[in-house]
């Protein structure tokens, strides 16, 4: 099947149609610059810029917006709708900024001209976002998920798990029951020599007295090199998972998926943060519009209806 | 309008099995790519699907995958709940891991 230019590039018309209305309005203004010297917003020409930008002002806003509502959709439609807004919003901050001739002394029309501008490059980072974004999100994803598409933490800590479980059964392997019991017959012996003045055997003392504060010949030689079995903070038997092997590397993995799972939090935040802060400026764009216009009709109306 | 001012809580990604359950819950209706802004060429429900699980990505699911911002304007419709925008991201794992799986229509 062969993948047409629309197919494969959905924004060329809507590009096309950009340039294309943007370079007849310069044309209409180097005509115009030629034969008027009348340079002013609210002249025949501004005024004429000030509704074309408020139209396509209207188009880019209401055309999306109800675009997104209608029940009556294709597949692609929305895209299409899409590309057509960020046309006519760049089509209109253009027709506004052409509007000012350059004039920004009236403080309402600045701000809103500050203000669309402000949108339109809001509008634009934001589609970079949702260019470069998704991609990061996919590297987080993708550490965070195995080879087979489980999750990497489950998985880790299923072999932390097991690697406990494994050695804690070591460990238990040498309290068995030979040891125990070799400790029980040290004790017998060591109880034996106790008789009662009747000649019976007493039984082993509970009472912490009996037991002799003096130092044992293991005692006194704790300090010589060969009783010495701590390991010096040198020692790599000092560090905690020297005695579980792989456990710092499972810990390390565990820690790099968390931080990938923060990563991905975050980037998932900023494609819908920055989506309603740019629903947030179009909100104050189209007030500070208004403002201006509620001010242009005070001067206005007198004019044309005197 | 107003709803954009209140976004959903986001979600993180959904692993193999759970996208695999997800996809066979699906009902096919197409409320998801209906709206979706970010899809610019008819692609049917059951390609996608099909394409998410397991096998070959086709050039315009692959299109479709880049092209995709989860934006989350796919879960709302969707009349059983499903979560498409983590389907896309399992599809955009899937071409990262192994970017030779693409070969049809090229």
């Amino acid at each position: 099947m062969k993948v047409t230019s629309k197919k494969r590039y959905p924004w060329l018309i809507t590009v096309l149609t950009t340039l294309g209305i943007i370079i007849l309005a310069l044309v209409t203004l180097l005509i115009y610059t030629r034969i008027s010297n009348d340079r002013s917003p609210d002249g025949t020409v501004g005024l004429a810029y000030a509704i074309a930008g408020l139209f396509f002002m209207g188009l880019a806003t209401a055309g999306y917006t109800l675009s997104r509502r209608s029940r009556k959709r294709t597949v692609g439609a929305l895209n299409a709708a899409l590309n057509w807004h960020i046309c006519f919003g760049i089509i209109a901050l253009f027709m506004l900024f052409l509007h000012s001739f350059g004039n920004f002394e009236l403080v309402s029309g600045t701000y809103a001209l500050f203000g669309l501008v402000a949108l339109v490059i809001s509008g634009v980072i934001g589609r970079i976002l949702d260019h470069f974004v998704p991609r990061l999100i996919a590297h987080e994803v993708n550490i965070a998920l195995t080879e087979q598409g489980d999750d990497r933490i489950e998985s880790v800590t299923r072999t932390l798990q097991d690697i406990t479980t494994y050695h804690k059964e070591q460990v238990h392997s040498f309290k068995s029951q030979p040891d125990l019991l070799v400790a029980e017959k040290d004790m017998q012996a060591a109880t034996a020599h106790l008789v009662s003045r009747d000649g019976t055997a007493l039984p082993t003392s509970w009472d912490l007295a009996y037991i002799s504060l003096a130092e044992t010949p293991q005692e006194i030689e704790r300090d010589a090199e060969h009783y010495r079995l701590v390991p010096d903070r040198k020692s790599s038997l000092s560090d905690p998972s020297a005695l579980i092997p792989g456990l710092q590397e499972h810990m390390a993995e565990l820690h790099t998926v968390q931080q990938a799972l923060q990563r991905e939090r975050l980037y998932r935040a900023i494609i819908r943060y920055w989506r309603v802060f740019h629903v947030c400026l179009s909100l104050l764009t189209i007030g500070l519009t208004l403002w201006h216009l509620e001010f242009a009709a005070t001067i206005m109306f007198p004019i044309y209806f005197h | 309008m107003f709803k954009m001012l209140k976004p959903n809580p986001v979600i993180l990604h959904k692993t193999k099995p759970q996208v695999e359950l997800e996809i066979q819950a699906c009902i096919g209706c197409n409320e998801c790519l209906l709206a979706c802004p970010a899809l610019a060429e008819p692609i049917t429900i059951d390609v996608l699907n099909r394409e998410t699980i397991a096998g070959p990505i086709s050039a315009s699911v692959e299109r479709f995958t880049h092209a995709c911002y989860q934006c989350g304007a796919c879960v709302s419709p969707c009349p059983v709940g499903l979560h498409r925008d983590a389907m896309m991201m399992w599809l955009k794992v899937r071409l990262l891991k192994d970017p030779k799986e693409v070969h049809m229509e090229r």
